[in-house]
């Protein structure tokens, strides 16, 4: 059973990003298999060059990286939340799938998780 | 330099209920300082700022926006300590 986990947070301002991916990480690891669904302010985790080291943190992209050794099998962006921050193939890391966000879209999971 | 009435720091996301509520809040004579999480202002293609605005130059780094001078003026924080001072009043959101 697939599980879609989502963020939707901005990155550096709270923990319940880095915990959401934790978890999908975590999934990826036992072998659960978990896609990770960025949209609102969150879509700004997927920004290139971050460099968190100016306010003393580690920058979330390089986490990122780490989804598909984990087994993370997908990376995905809601569509309109992209265009909103202005992100696209120039300024978001690589290996990101757009989509929309819809109850079709969703009924593709078996659990769907949003921490707030 | 000539003083605000009120600075207004806004370290919230743009999504927050509270980033509103600052916006709302803004007079002609008070300046807005963009802090943490509310320097994604910069790159909202919703949204339009205007007035005297300001934003974090180390937010905007960690988070990969650009620093768009159209939008903001970019400050360290030693002009943000001299921002404050410039203000009657600072309010904290």
């Amino acid at each position: 059973m697939k599980t879609l986990v989502i963020i939707n947070q901005a990155p550096y301002g709270n923990w319940s990003g880095r915990e959401a991916l934790d978890m999908a990480l975590s999934l990826a690891a036992f072998d659960q298999p978990a896609t990770l669904l960025f949209t609102s302010d969150g879509v700004n985790w997927l920004r290139k060059d971050q460099q968190a080291a100016a306010i003393s943190q580690k920058s979330v992209d390089r986490n990122l990286a780490a989804a598909s050794i984990f087994g993370v099998s997908e990376l995905l962006a809601d569509h309109q939340s992209c265009h909103r921050f202005g992100l696209d193939d120039h300024t978001m890391i690589e290996g990101i799938t757009l989509a929309n966000i819809n109850a079709d879209f969703l009924r593709a999971y078996g659990h769907v998780i949003s921490l707030s | 330099m000539k003083p605000f009435h009120t600075l207004h720091i806004l370290n919230k996301r743009p999504g927050h209920p509270g980033f509103k509520s600052c916006l709302s809040c803004l007079e002609s004579r008070d300046a807005l300082l963009l802090t943490e999480n509310g320097v994604l202002a910069l790159a909202d293609k919703g949204l339009t700022l205007e007035g005297a605005v300001y934003a974090l130059s180390a937010d905007l780094v960690a988070r990969a926006i650009p620093e768009d001078a159209s939008i903001a003026n970019v400050i360290d924080y030693d002009e943000m300590v001299a921002l404050t001072i410039r203000a009657n009043r600072v309010i904290s959101w």
